[in-house]
Parts: structure tokens; C-alpha cells; sequence
């Protein structure tokens, strides 16, 4: 059962970033869905105003440039993102990372923007992001401001971003591109499930960073580490960092020791 | 009846092929009937269906486990333009049950589960009814929820029904215990178990558990319910068993069958979830109300997880005695069955798995109480397997613990043990050889798993991953259950074009059933069989009894009376070809197209010339439209004597046997499963393709109930996973790296050439074929299920279980030894 809402399809950027202006908390944007209208036909959102994103052409914009890096727009769906050459070129832990995230049906749906903007602590698109430095670019009818996406988030579904904001896209930097990587994910069954709880593991030629997602409030990045640093290091900083619940998908125990199983098989693999 | 002399003729005439090994239809490969119509979206499912004026039901739910109902305010709701009609449960002085009439039709003065409906509205959209429904008020007075069987049948538990005493139930095969919450006891007794016990070397005590899973049909439970006038009701349901909704609406309503219709187009799965009567009478009453418009209901997902019935939890507690050179000598099982708020079938459930609960061994002294008791949680029902898929998870794991204990093979512990030839069943039976061969069905799958030992690349595999593979053989057995006189018809009707129309009332549920019951009249009336149509929608006003659609039954009764009609259609074929060939009946033959003579095959007659009746070339006419008549009912079976158990319950025991093979990592608990491969001892294999079907299909379904599926209450009885978002079910992706499915055929000696069921078998005792072989590879031992990572990782590290804590058994868990007592020392 859906709530009642107005539906607009703004086509120019401006015309969106008025509309959120003047609505303000009662309105919200809409690209994939894949959140929102589970959260609105449960009951958790019930905004007067959905804008659907998806009339705007340079918010459908994915492009790889080495000055620039990596730039991806509101629009862009994760399966646009993983099938991207330069991503799979450069930025491989994205399309590890992305590839990993829910079905290839929703994933045909779900925007890469999206799912960080949602700031769900089991999100497949932050930790790897974080890792790769990625910032948010953020309009509003005021101006634009850029913030790293460590600063972004928040909390638990909370982030930096104000009512009358849009994320209009996540530029990943050119300097990035030397970086390799891996992805790991617990879930309860092989499809697309939720992450229970996962690692990401950029490995850069001086340097390892790690984030993990589905261990505390927010995905959590840790302090870079030099190519040498052993696994018993590097757990400890990891559990130094989490703070694990236990709730109906695992224990809090198990959580923490999944993230030590990941690590050790991150850093093994990146031998 | 029939004329003596047409026996010797077994090759030919109207029985010709009956017994025959040569089949041209019956065996063979035969794409489903259905299926390009469900694959193009051109089947019409009632989720499909709008009427003229059609309304929308919406249901306002409990959100509690066990609260008073003080007083429901509707007057907003009232004052909302749209809405046609509202109800509670004060005016509604109905109630429904299959077997235990315990359930009113909404909530009246107490809610006794969580998601139970307790107010309802008809609106002109959904939208209204939704917001109707949010404006109705229920104010309540929170009670204690009993959540436990275990705790529900302590002395001092809260009631959940006061009034079990005053409840109609069938009593011929139920006993309830009014004061308690012992809804039913089912209690077989079989020699004597207690010197058994003192005659025993070992004796092992062990207790298994699972939580309660979700059918999740892909169709959700839908219906649509016009009550016109005098009376007259028609009800379109997503529903497996049109006769038995039927029949229990008449009853909960006082109505005389004959104005009530219930029609069962395509129906987009059951899973046993849809066998009885669930929200139609609510819909029946909402038109009622709303003046004769069609109403509406169309569950949501997460509706089906509270609202609508689930699969009962099961606390299953095995007692076993072994003789020196381990024969099974005596068992003790006791089964606490967790009904939830209502009984509707778990209360058959619990008899069915009480007189089938030792699996397919020979226990000369047995002993079984079950219990199915009630919680304020939701319900159980009817559910694949029938409680086989719950109870076998204990058996099979206990036949494997008890085998390790006393230093024996768990293979050979099973083969010594097996029903074989003269063993006696649980309730007295004798296995005859045509009963069917567990035996053989354990070695296909021993050999398919290369049981006993590692392959050399299987050893490569475990030095290359790290893992330990684990290897394990489990045995099955499962009889339908169903009342001793369950019966169903079959009608054929030829076309004026020689093809045959069939109407019967067993639904097509995704099981297959139609297109082998297409290739048992194909074969029997030697026409081909695109000729053959078994009208897919079932119409109780149109179509002949069918009792239900649940059991693994269907194939072998309707089958059945499926031959019986084609035998009286070719009987009537041939009287009157007698008539027109003027020759007697026992010298004709038939083909495909015409009957004829059988010395002088020219004189003949077409079955398009006499399909509708025979007109002479001068216009005068005899016959009239072809119709073949077969009426069925099983054979032979008896009620089961109430406090020993002992009887004739089985219309066919389908023995099978899973081979599984597995790799576990020892430090995480992470496993894979590299090749599950089923053998089920069909008696004949009728459409190859269907069997094959069945057995991943349900395969799959029962890793689902291993791996990961399974409700979690908090301690006030709410639901913390009712939706896809927690409660997971497997997908293509879980499957086994490799599958196998074999067939042994012990023909059924009164089985439609030979064969017996074989729908739910599939994803019996998989479960336990899992937690065998996790524990061979790397000792874990599980006696919960689902058996996820963390639960192998908690039993290798020997850590409190999590399993969430209403499942959790009070009597121990993953971490406990089992209960072992030597009687004397081994010589």
C-alpha cells in the first residue's frame, strides 16, 4: 500500500533543487527506488513530494577521466557502474564490491548514489568508496559543496545532507587508479542478501585501507597501513574500530570474528 | 461385471495395457501441460481476476501476542467516503477449523497471536480500505503471552483456549485435553518398551529442534467472494482443496452445499499453505455486508508471514535402546508440536508424524506420545512433508549420533535397521515386497555420494580450499494422511472431434499431477495425448469431488479414478460399436481413432462418429455424448485405535534416501554443499521430467529449511523477521554444485500402472543429510536447524547457542553431548 504523494519529473537541475528548496522535509528525491518505496509502503517515510531524478540527462553521467577520476552521477545504476570499462579497469573493488549487492534485477534499478546516500551501516557501495577516498558533490538552489564521504555519513540512515540538498554526484579521485582490491561479504544465502557483515580492502602500492560495513552505526574506515603490516595488526585496529550488535541476521561475537576471517583473507589475497 | 472370456484377452481390448510393460505414453518425457501457458503469463490466477463492482478488502491486525480486546472504535473509519463495509469480530458469531473448530473468524474479546486480524473493511480501492483500516482504534489490555510449548504445558500456563472442552473436533482421530493447552495427544503403543529398554545395551536420549518456516507460495493467499442473494455464495480462491473449503464454509456457515461454488483457477503454488480454509469466510462476510459485491482480499507478503499459517515448530525428543549388535529393540518419542494460536492442521500434522515418527526402520517396541499445543503465536498448518521435514531432522541426526556412539557405521546402523520384507510398521502394518524398497534406495544413493571414503580429487579439493568434505546417507519414508475414506472422481467427456476433456477437482499446484493424469488416460484410451485436456480451472458446481490437493496422494487416487473413466468411457465405446458394428463387445478392439472388429478390423467405427451420439445414414440415431465415469476411494485403510496407535493408516509408503556431499571450514563454519542425490522409490515413473522436477524442486526447498529459514519472536511474541528483508528462502543460487535424482520402481500393486506419490518426499530429511555430513567432516554437533554458519562455528567452538531463544530447546542444544547410558559393558 502506497502512501499518497505527488509525483514530479523535473527536467532541468534547477527546477529540482527549487522544488526541494520550497518543500523542504515534506519532499524527496527518487532515482532506483530500491529504498525509498520499500521505506514509504512501510510506513517509515511518508513524504509529500517525490522527484523523480531520472528526467535530468547529466545525472545519468558516468565518466572516467585521468585528471578528474572517476565521476558518477545521481542516476547512475550500480550495474551501470560494475559494467563500466574504466571502473573494471581502475577501480576494481567497485565492480568487486558492486557485483556483490542485491540481485542483478535490482541492481538494474538501484543507484550507486543511492545507496550511499541511504547511509545504511550494511550498504555494498560506502566501504569500498571510502576506501577510494570518494567525495559527494552536494547542490542546492544556494550553491554546491563538496564532502569527503567519511564526513558524509553520519549515523544510522543519517547523514550530512540537508533537506533542500542533492548528492548530484560521487567523484572518486584519478589517483586511485593504481589501486587493487577485494570485497568480502557474509550472507545467509548465495543470492541477494543484505550484507551481514563485510570488508573492503584497497590495497594501493603504499598502502592498505580497510572499511567495514554491518559493524557499527556507519561503515567504518580505518587507518591506513603501511604494505607490511601482519594480520594480527590490522584485526586489532579492526575491532579496536567496530561496535557489533547482535540482532536477528548474527551475533555481535560472530560479527567481530567475520571480520577478522575477512581480513586475513583480504590481505592473503593481496599478496 | 465384465464379460469373463475379455481377461484372456490381456493384450487387447478395453484393459489391454493395464498391466503391460509397454507404454507409450507412461514413462516418457512429457513437457508439462501448463506450463507455456504460466510461462507467457496467459493462465489467469484469482490475483489476476476484477469483477464488475468488485470491492477491496483490508485487514487490521493484532499487534500483540495475547491481548484483551477492550473496545474497537470504527466510527472514523465509518465516516470514510468509499468504505462499503466494516466488521469485528462482535458481530461475526462464526467459527472455522479443518479438524478442531477453535478459530472465530475475527478476533472476539481476545487476540491470541500476533498479526491476527482483528477488524476488517470493503472500500471501493485499496487505498481506502488501507486508510480505513488505519483509522479503525483497537484498545487493548496487553496479556502474558504463553510462547513455548514446553512452557505452555506447565501447570500453570495461561489458556490459551478456555474453552478447548466445548470445541467441536473430528473425535474419531483427535483428543484434546480440555484445562490445558494439549490440543491434541496422539499416543501409539507397540510391544513393550520398557523391558525393551532393560533388555538394551545402549541407550541414548536425545532431543532435536526447528523453529517454524513460511510456505511462501509465489501467489500470496487471495480470494474473491461474491454472497448474493438466498444465499447464494461463489467463491474464487487461490486454494488446493475446492471440495474440503467447501464443505468447511457450509459447515462454519450452516449452508447447504448446493449454494456454495467454489472456483480454483490457475493457482500459483500451495506448499500445503492453501489446502484448508483460511480468509474466505472473511471476504464472504465483507460481501455480505457490502450487499452482494464481489469483495476482494489479496494477502501481502509479509501478510503471509503472521496473518496467514505457517509451518509448526517442533521440540522432538528420541529415546533409543540398541541391542550388542545394534538393532533398534525399543524407542520412546515424544513430540511437542507448536501449534500456535489455532489448530487447524497441525493437530493431523502430530498424528501423521506420530505413527510414521521412527522413519522407515522396524522398532519392535515403540512408543510415541505427541502433543500438538497451543501458543499465542501464529499458527501452523499443512506444509510439504506434512511434519515429516521436521521430525525427520531429529531422526535421521539421532540414527547418526546413536550410530557414533556406539562405534558403528551410520550406514550400516541404517541398512541393519531398514523396514525390509516382513518388518512391522509403527501401527502394526507388515511390509510386503511390493510395498517398496528402502533398502535399495539407500545403496543408489550411498554409490551416488561415493559414501565411506574421498575420492582422489576430492582430497586435491580439501588440500587446495583448506575445507573438510563430509559425506552422509539418510533414508526417508513418508505415507499420505488423510481420513481412511478419502475419495475423488473423475469425469471424461468426449469432444465431437474424438479428443477427451477430464474434470476433476484435484488442482494443479505446480506439482505436475495434470499432465500425468493427461498420460494415464492418453495411455489407457491408446489415444495421443494432445487429444486429452484436463480443464485446468476446478468448479465445485461443475466438477466431481475431490476430498483435497495435499498428501502426495493425487497421483495414486485420482490417478485411479482417472482409469476407471477412461475404462467406462471405452465401455461405452464399445456398446455401442456393438450396436453399430452389430458385433459383442469382447470381439472388438479400439485404436487411436475408431473400434473395430477384431477378426475384420475394416468394420469399424470412428470415435468422432459416435462422440456425441450415432446417427445411422438414414438419421436414426442411438448413444448420445460419450462419458466415462471413475469414482475412487481408498483401500483398506482403518481409524488408528486411540491409545495404542495401532491401525492401517497408509495408503502407500514412498520410501527415498538423500546422499549428500559437503565441505566445511573448520575455523569459520562456512560450508558449501558440492552434491545432494535423491532416490525415491516411485513404483513407476510416469513423466520422468515431473519426477525430476520434484525431487530438485523440494530438494531445494528442504536446504531452505536447513540453511536458513525459520521464524524469530522476541519475548513478547512479536515477529522480528516478518518479512523477505530477515526471513530468508534460497534461490537457484543455493543449489548444490551437483544433483542427482534416481528412481527405484517397486511397482504399487494397486497404483495406476504402478506408481505412487512422490510430491513432498523430496525435501524430507535433507536437513538432516546436511547436519550428518557438517558433523563428519568437522565434528560440529547440531541437533537445531537452520544449521547457518554461525551455529557450525558455535558448536565447533562449544559457545552458547544463539538460536533465538523460543526455539532454543531448554533441554540442551548444539553444544550438549547426548545422553548416553551403558547398560553393560560391551563383551
Amino acid at each position: 500500500m502506497i502512501h499518497d504523494f505527488r509525483y514530479v519529473r523535473p527536467e532541468r537541475l534547477d527546477e529540482v533543487l527549487d522544488l526541494l528548496s520550497d518543500r523542504g522535509e515534506k519532499g524527496c528525491v527518487f532515482s532506483g527506488g530500491t529504498d525509498l518505496f520499500v521505506d514509504i509502503r512501510a510506513g517509515m517515510t511518508t513524504p509529500d513530494y517525490v522527484v523523480d531524478l531520472k528526467g535530468i540527462e547529466s545525472l545519468h553521467h558516468l565518466s572516467f577521466d585521468k585528471k578528474e577520476g572517476l565521476s558518477i552521477g545521481a542516476c547512475v545504476t550500480v550495474n551501470e557502474l560494475i559494467q563500466h570499462e574504466a571502473v573494471k579497469k581502475h577501480y576494481s573493488i567497485l565492480a568487486i564490491a558492486g557485483r556483490e549487492l542485491a540481485s542483478h534485477q535490482i541492481r538494474n534499478r538501484a543507484t550507486v548514489v543511492g545507496n550511499v546516500v541511504t547511509a545504511s551501516p550494511c550498504g555494498d557501495m560506502a566501504s569500498p568508496l571510502l576506501c577510494l577516498d570518494a567525495e559527494a558533490v552536494i547542490l542546492s538552489n544556494k550553491g554546491s559543496r563538496n564532502i569527503l564521504l567519511s564526513d558524509f555519513v553520519t549515523g544510522v540512515k543519517s547523514t550530512t545532507l540537508r533537506p533542500d540538498e542533492l548528492v548530484e554526484k560521487i567523484i572518486v579521485p584519478s589517483r586511485m587508479i593504481d589501486a587493487t582490491g577485494g570485497y568480502k561479504k557474509l550472507k545467509r544465502i548465495r543470492g541477494h542478501d543484505l550484507g551481514v557483515v563485510s570488508v573492503a580492502l584497497l590495497k594501493r602500492k603504499d598502502t592498505l585501507r580497510f572499511a567495514i560495513s554491518s559493524a557499527a552505526p556507519t561503515p567504518v574506515l580505518l587507518p591506513d597501513f603501511p604494505p607490511s603490516a601482519s594480520v594480527e595488526e590490522v584485526q586489532a585496529a579492526a575491532q579496536q574500530a567496530i561496535s557489533p550488535i547482535d540482532d536477528v541476521r548474527c551475533s555481535r561475537e560472530y560479527r567481530a570474528f567475520m571480520v577478522n576471517v575477512f581480513i586475513e583473507r583480504l590481505m592473503k589475497g593481496a599478496e | 461385471m465384465l464379460p469373463v472370456n475379455l481377461e484372456k484377452r490381456k493384450d487387447s481390448g478395453m484393459f489391454g495395457d493395464l498391466r503391460s510393460g509397454e507404454t507409450r505414453v507412461i514413462g516418457k518425457r512429457t513437457p508439462r501441460v501448463d506450463s507455456i501457458a504460466k510461462l507467457t503469463g496467459e493462465a489467469i490466477f484469482v490475483s489476476d481476476m476484477a469483477f464488475a463492482g468488485m470491492l477491496f478488502a483490508q485487514v487490521k491486525k493484532s499487534p500483540h501476542a495475547r491481548a484483551r480486546i477492550l473496545r474497537i472504535d470504527t466510527r472514523k473509519a465509518e465516516a470514510l467516503p468509499g468504505v462499503r463495509a466494516i466488521l469485528t469480530g462482535d458481530e461475526l458469531d462464526y467459527r472455522v477449523g479443518l479438524y478442531m473448530v477453535d478459530k472465530y473468524i475475527l478476533a472476539k474479546g481476545e487476540v491470541r497471536h500476533y498479526g491476527e486480524a482483528v477488524a476488517a473493511v470493503a472500500a471501493d480501492t485499496t487505498a481506502i480500505a488501507r486508510q480505513a483500516v488505519d483509522l479503525i482504534h483497537v484498545e487493548y489490555e496487553k496479556l502474558p503471552p504463553v510462547l513455548h510449548p514446553l512452557d505452555a504445558i506447565r501447570e500453570d500456563a495461561p489458556l490459551v483456549h478456555p474453552q478447548l472442552g466445548n470445541y467441536d473436533y473430528i473425535d474419531t482421530a483427535f483428543s484434546p485435553i480440555p484445562g490445558t493447552n494439549i490440543c491434541n495427544h496422539t499416543k501409539l503403543r507397540k510391544g513393550d518398551i520398557e523391558t525393551a529398554f532393560k533388555r538394551s545395551e545402549w541407550i541414548l536420549e536425545r532431543e532435536y529442534t526447528n523453529p517454524s518456516v513460511q510456505h511462501v507460495p509465489m501467489e500470496t493467499h487471495v480470494a474473491i467472494v461474491s454472497w448474493k442473494h438466498d444465499d447464494q455464495v461463489t467463491i474464487w480462491s487461490s486454494a488446493q482443496s475446492p471440495f474440503t473449503l467447501r464443505n468447511l464454509f457450509c459447515m462454519a456457515f450452516k449452508l447447504s452445499h448446493r449454494k456454495v461454488r467454489v472456483i480454483v483457477p490457475y493457482v500459483g503454488g500451495g506448499f500445503g499453505g492453501k489446502a484448508g480454509i483460511h480468509i474466505e469466510p472473511l471476504v464472504a462476510c465483507l460481501s455480505r455486508k457490502a450487499g452482494g459485491r464481489p469483495v476482494k482480499f489479496t494477502a501481502t507478503r509479509e501478510e503471509e508471514f503472521s496473518l496467514l499459517p505457517c509451518r509448526s515448530a517442533l521440540t522432538y525428543r528420541v529415546k533409543t535402546g540398541v541391542s550388542s549388535d545394534g538393532k533398534i529393540i525399543g524407542q520412546k518419542m515424544t513430540m511437542y508440536w507448536d501449534s500456535g494460536a489455532y489448530a487447524d492442521y497441525a493437530v493431523n500434522v502430530t498424528r501423521a508424524s506420530g505413527y510414521s515418527a521412527a522413519g522407515p526402520y522396524e522398532i519392535p517396541n515403540s512408543w510415541v506420545d505427541a502433543y500438538t499445543i497451543y501458543t499465542n503465536k501464529p499458527f501452523g498448518t499443512a506444509y510439504r512433508g506434512f511434519g515429516h521435514v521436521e521430525f525427520f531432522w531429529g531422526i535421521e541426526r539421532h540414527m547418526d549420533l546413536v550410530a557414533h556412539a556406539i562405534g558403528m557405521d551410520s550406514l550400516d546402523f541404517r541398512k541393519k535397521n531398514a523396514l525390509r520384507p516382513g518388518s512391522v510398521t509403527l501401527t502394526g502394518e507388515k511390509i510386503e515386497e511390493h510395498t517398496g524398497n528402502v533398502l535399495t534406495c539407500l545403496k543408489a544413493a550411498e554409490k551416488a555420494v561415493g559414501y565411506g571414503r574421498l575420492t582422489a580429487g576430492e582430497k586435491k579439493r580439501e588440500q587446495r580450499s583448506g575445507m573438510k568434505i563430509g559425506k552422509a546417507v539418510v533414508a526417508l519414508h513418508k505415507a499420505p494422511a488423510m481420513p481412511p475414506f478419502t475419495a475423488t472422481g473423475v469425469i471424461l467427456k468426449m469432444n465431437e472431434d474424438a479428443t477427451v476433456t477430464a474434470n476433476l477437482s484435484l488442482t494443479e499446484i505446480g506439482q505436475g499431477t495434470y499432465t500425468a493424469l493427461a498420460q494415464i488416460i492418453a495411455e489407457h484410451l491408446r489415444f495421443p495425448l494432445h487429444r486429452i485436456k484436463i480443464s485446468q480451472e476446478t468448479d465445485t458446481d461443475r466438477d466431481p469431488y475431490d476430498w483435497q490437493t495435499v498428501a502426495s496422494k493425487g497421483l495414486l487416487l485420482t490417478g485411479n479414478a482417472a482409469l476407471l473413466a477412461a475404462q467406462d468411457l471405452l465401455r461405452k465405446s464399445y456398446e455401442l460399436a456393438s450396436q453399430i458394428l452389430r458385433a459383442q463387445p469382447v470381439d472388438l478392439d479400439h485404436d487411436k481413432d475408431k473400434v473395430f472388429i477384431l477378426h475384420n478390423p475394416e468394420a469399424s467405427v470412428t470415435f468422432r462418429e459416435m462422440a456425441v451420439g450415432y446417427a445411422f445414414p438414414d438419421g436414426r440415431s442411438i448413444g448420445g455424448p460419450l462419458i466415462g465415469i471413475g469414482s475412487y476411494i481408498a483401500q483398506g485403510l482403518t481409524h488408528l485405535d486411540k491409545e495404542t496407535g495401532q491401525g492401517l493408516p497408509a495408503l502407500d509408503w514412498t520410501y527415498g534416501a538423500h546422499g549428500i556431499i559437503v565441505e566445511v571450514d573448520e575455523h569459520t563454519g562456512e560450508y558449501n554443499i558440492l552434491k545432494v542425490a535423491s532416490v525415491f522409490d516411485v513404483g513407476k515413473v510416469i513423466n520422468p521430467d515431473a519426477v525430476r522436477g520434484q525431487a530438485i524442486g523440494g530438494m531445494l526447498q528442504g536446504l531452505g529449511t536447513a540453511i536458513c529459514e525459520g521464524y524469530i519472536y522476541d519475548q513478547e511474541g512479536h515477529l522480528l523477521n516478518p518479512s523477505f528483508t530477515d526471513n530468508k528462502i534460497p534461490t537457484a543460487r543455493d543449489l548444490p554444485l551437483e544433483v542427482e535424482s534416481m528412481v527405484v520402481e517397486t511397482p504399487q500393486l494397486d497404483g495406476p500402472y504402478g506408481a505412487r506419490g512422490v510430491g513432498e518426499h523430496s525435501m524430507i530429511a535433507v536437513a538432516a543429510a546436511l547436519g550428518n555430513a557438517i558433523q563428519q567432516a568437522c565434528g560440529a554437533e547440531l541437533t537445531h536447524m537452520p544449521i547457518r554458519f554461525e551455529d557450525v562455528w558455535r558448536s565447533l567452538g562449544k559457545k552458547e547457542p544463539i538460536d533465538n531463544w523460543i526455539t532454543k530447546s531448554p533441554f540442551g542444544s548444539c553444544k550438549s553431548a547426548p545422553e548416553i547410558r551403558k547398560n553393560r559393558p560391551v563383551q
